[in-house]
């Protein structure tokens, strides 16, 4: 071999080592490459392997379920199977959709538009229910066939079912989806996204106990999706059962009464504060709010001009009316501006100084000389007017306010406050100084003053205990452990004699032959009440004649009672929106609800 | 000791002095069986498929047995061979073009029935050997005959480039023109050629398609789409990343065996490796592939001969060059291409090709 041939050989060798660099540089950095995962940031890869495989899933808690007060099933839970899909997992979302569509024969367009309306959300990419609700035939189709389907599985779920409908609808309520603001305000609902939550109603108020706990489920899942086996199961528990103080069979009576009527009413027992019925009519069906199927019947749920939602009996704002007369007197015989036996002329109207318009009486001509039980039992307007205005608002506010008025009773949240003006009140909301004629007006629980059915319901069982104030609740069992009885600041009068004898006023309401509800008297009953009438709107004779034959405008009709007197039971109050007259239309209502809830007892 | 055809040799340099033409390195044998049968392994572990297993092993001994009739035969006869060898498959690759198989979305294969195979796999393991015998028949090497490879390496480059088989095609351009480059092509025109090369980058980016401009550019931000194109790479280092030091253990790497890295038992049987084995699991891989590699550079450093120095430098070359950008891609250094790690990867024709790349360089080592 010659010295040129080796030369030019080591020329080869040197070019094929040049060539060869390259690769070997890139093989380094690929070393270092690797070091780097799998040594530096090892951790962290391990924590996304792990993420990659194992699945979280909840387990939904079957929601408690609701008794009354004679262990009558109110609300179960019905269990439906749905088709939950997973998008992460699906390849070709035209081939899949037409695979479900075909097996379970459902419209491809629907499925299809369902899918893009998910699918394009911030929440893409999380598995959620596409059809709720299968049927059997449809779970049989699926369950052979889901193995060839990746991303789509079947889960089942509880669905609320309220037994008695619009019955017991004002008290259950309803539930629905979990909404960003009720996570916002208790951030403990974040894990409860996937179940309904109460709305309303008992539902809402008692949900922390109705919901359960979640239960949770690990598992490890293959790229498609596909369940490779179950590595941990915390199992969820049952919400709470609830046992409500509402006697079903006396509410479904009592409703009966109500059909084609606005109105509420509240019947509680004043020993104890349970409620024994909560009516709101009209009412409406919790179910077509607890499953949605149907969006046109609850657009127009929402948009009934009657509202059947508003709960009239713990939330409407009514004026009290002659209803309040009782404790006008009382102020009044407290702040020693009157004795029972000082007779007030009553004309049919009440003129004050320096006011132009006479305050006029319900009725024409008015009631003669009239004492205080007179006054009572003829609700004669005048007479309160004399009282209240000697009174003034700075004592007849804070001695309402003892039982309960303008605050809210402590059943529920959702209950509205009323009105109790005063002149800071009137001052802060009307901007405007108190008048005189506010506080007349006041006398016959007119004016700015309102309150909710139930408000008034514990002012007449704070008569019935002759002062002792509960506050009303409709649980009466949580799981096994039954509530208490809360009690409140009692009222006490300067003569206790007095409660006995607006008891009598109260009774000859009814009994005296002279007393605005003499139509419901009966012998074997005794009760105590009050009627009243409610102004929709405070306006002149005239005006108001005409105003009548808008039905909408008309008076609301009230009556509050209780009985039997000799060991009252119950505390029934009712009213009728746009019913006119207390005595004719609302007393019978509470007559019935007192005789049914009494017999029961016995 | 050098009689004992069972015994090592412990001195990994060879001895020039000593008369060793009978030697046959049993290193280069070991490393190989080693990493075919690891491969095996590896694909039983991706593909949970004993058929597939099966399948890989049948390719494995056909090219254990072609790979030690080549070793054992004598180069200058078959040279004559090698250098007409280069026609036919250049037909197989105009056939593959005009007559792909049905199953395939790509223009690749042959299917001959009872096996499919890739003529340009072929064609990456020939055109180096014949353009070697080319060029070396005469004692002076022409610069007209180095031009004329370059044209038939261009030419068979742009046939496999429009299957397309991007990552086959590059290779096939490596290895026609290194024999070229070896055999002494005039440094100046090669820096031209690299010159031109990156002038005309804008030019071939244009003509690549699109789902390979997807690859190149997820490589820059495969978290941009982790379902999409980003898929593969994401997974794989999520694979090779949390096999840690040590590893999950065979068949205990659920990256690989929950399916979340496509092509796990052919292109990206690399994460499996790393997955289930750890850094201690690659280290080792890493040492075969060295010792393989070193053993074969060893011979065209020592052989006399031109012709042997050109195949064994070439086809040294591309084997570090597949194993070399197969990992870089794995772990996302690179963009996916079409590239299996040799004697792993699932893939008869690839495994077979390697096999007899070696037989070759095995052969021409008896002349050392």
């Amino acid at each position: 071999m010659s010295a040129f041939d080796n030369k030019r050989d080591s020329n080869l060798v040197s070019r094929i080592i040049i060539f060869l660099s390259p690769f070997l540089i890139l093989l380094f950095f690929a070393f270092i490459q690797i070091l780097n995962l799998s040594y530096f940031q090892a951790e962290d890869f391990k924590t996304q392997s792990e993420s990659n495989r194992l699945y979280q899933s909840k387990i939904a808690p079957q929601r408690g379920f609701i008794f009354d007060s004679n262990n009558i099933l109110l609300v179960e839970n019905n269990i439906q199977q749905d088709l939950e899909i997973n998008p992460n997992f699906i390849e070709n979302p035209t081939i899949f959709l037409r695979q479900i569509s075909d097996l379970l024969e459902i419209d491809f367009n629907q499925i299809e538009s369902d899918f893009y309306i998910r699918s394009t959300g911030k929440n893409a990419k999380e598995p959620y229910l596409l059809i709720k609700d299968l049927t059997e035939k449809q779970i049989a189709k699926l369950s052979v066939n889901l193995n060839k389907i990746k991303g789509a599985e079947i889960i089942s779920s509880f669905s609320r079912n309220v037994l008695h409908k619009e019955v017991m609808a004002p008290v259950i309520g309803y539930v629905g989806n979990v909404s960003k603001e009720e996570i916002f305000n208790n951030p403990e609902l974040k894990s409860y996204k996937s179940l309904k939550i109460g709305k309303t109603g008992v539902e809402k108020d008692f949900d922390k106990l109705l919901r359960g706990v979640m239960g949770y489920r690990i598992q490890e899942r293959d790229s498609f999706g596909k369940l490779v086996r179950n590595i941990s199961i915390e199992p969820p528990s049952k919400g709470k059962d609830l046992k409500l103080s509402i006697d079903f069979e006396l509410q479904k009576k009592l409703l009966n009464d109500f059909k084609g009527r606005k109105g509420a009413l509240v019947a509680i027992e004043p020993k104890t504060g349970l409620i024994r019925a909560l009516i709101s009519s009209p009412s409406y069906d919790p179910n077509l709010l607890n499953t949605i199927n149907d969006y046109e019947e609850v657009k127009n749920l929402f948009s009934d001009k009657d509202s059947p939602l508003f709960n009239r009996a713990i939330s409407g704002q009514y004026p009290p009316a002659s209803t309040l007369k009782p404790f006008v007197g009382m102020a009044a015989l407290e702040a020693k501006t009157i004795s029972w036996e000082k007779e007030i002329f009553d004309s049919g109207e009440y003129l004050v100084e320096g006011d132009q318009r006479p305050y006029k009486g319900w009725k024409e001509g008015g009631h003669g000389n009239v004492d205080m039980k007179k006054a009572i039992v003829e609700s004669s307007d005048v007479y309160f007017y004399s009282l209240a205005y000697d009174l003034t608002i700075n004592n007849l506010s804070p001695f309402l306010e003892k039982f309960g008025y303008g605050e809210k009773s402590g059943l529920t949240k959702n209950e509205s406050k009323g009105i109790l003006p005063s002149r800071k009140w009137k001052l802060g909301y009307k901007g405007e100084a108190w008048f005189k004629g506010d506080t007349i007006n006041m006398g016959i629980g007119q004016g700015y003053m309102t309150a909710t059915p139930l408000q008034i319901a514990v002012a007449y069982a704070a008569l019935a205990n002759k002062g002792e104030i509960v506050q009303p609740r409709i649980i009466e069992k949580i799981g096994n452990s039954e509530t208490v009885k809360i009690a409140k600041n009692n009222v006490f009068l300067s003569d206790d004699k007095n409660w006995k004898r607006i008891e009598e006023a109260l009774l000859a309401v009814v009994e005296a032959s002279n007393g605005t509800a003499n139509n419901i008297y009966d012998r074997n009953i005794r009760i105590a009440g009050k009627t009243g009438t409610a102004q929709v709107k405070s306006i002149g004779e005239t005006e108001y004649k005409l105003l009548r034959e808008d039905k909408s405008l008309r008076d609301h009709a009230l009556f509050v009672g209780y009985g039997p007197v000799e060991n009252p039971k119950l505390v029934v109050v009712a009213i009728i929106e746009n019913g006119e007259s207390g005595s004719a239309v609302a007393a019978p209502i509470v007559r019935k609800a007192i005789n049914l809830y009494s017999k029961n007892e016995k | 000791m050098k009689n004992n055809p069972l015994s090592f040799s412990v001195n990994l340099r060879i001895n020039k002095n000593q008369n060793q033409s009978s030697q046959f390195d049993y290193w280069i044998l070991l490393s190989v069986v080693l990493l075919c049968s690891f491969g095996l392994a590896m694909i039983y572990s991706s593909s949970n498929s004993l058929e597939m297993t099966i399948r890989q092993g049948i390719y494995f001994l056909a090219g254990l047995i072609g790979m030690l009739i080549l070793a054992f035969s004598n180069h200058r006869k078959m040279e004559v061979f090698y250098l007409h060898s280069f026609w036919p498959v250049l037909l197989l690759l105009f056939f593959v073009l005009l007559f792909p198989s049905e199953n395939s979305e790509t223009k690749r294969w042959i299917d001959l029935g009872l096996f499919t195979f890739q003529p340009s796999e072929l064609m990456r393991f020939i055109l180096p050997i014949s353009a070697a015998s080319f060029l070396t028949r005469n004692l002076e090497t022409k610069i007209k005959d180095m031009w004329l490879v370059i044209i038939l390496t261009f030419f068979c480059f742009y046939l496999v480039a429009i299957q397309p088989d991007l990552g086959t095609s590059l290779i096939i351009l490596l290895a026609g023109l290194l024999p070229v480059i070896i055999a002494g092509f005039p440094w100046i025109y090669i820096f031209l050629g690299g010159f031109i090369t990156i002038l005309f980058l804008p030019i071939i980016w244009i003509s690549l398609y699109e789902y390979q401009k997807q690859r190149i550019l997820t490589l820059f931000n495969p978290e941009a789409d982790i379902y999409g194109a980003g898929w593969n790479i994401v997974q794989s280092k999520i694979a090779v990343g949390s096999g840690g030091l040590f590893g999950k253990g065979f068949l205990n790497g659920s990256q690989s065996q929950l399916n979340f890295i496509p092509e796990s038992h052919s292109d990206f049987i690399f994460s499996v490796v790393a997955e289930e084995f750890g850094l201690l699991g690659v280290c080792i891989l890493f040492l075969i592939y060295g010792i393989l590699i070193y053993r074969l550079l060893l011979v065209s450093i020592y052989s006399p001969n031109k012709f042997a120095k050109i195949v064994s430098g070439t086809l040294s070359i591309i084997l570090l060059a597949y194993i070399s950008i197969n990992i870089s891609m794995v772990i996302g250094l690179l963009p996916v291409v079409g590239m299996p790690l040799p004697f792993l990867s699932q893939g008869g024709t690839a495994l077979i090709v390697n096999l007899l790349t070696i037989g070759i360089i095995l052969s021409l080592r008896k002349e050392v």
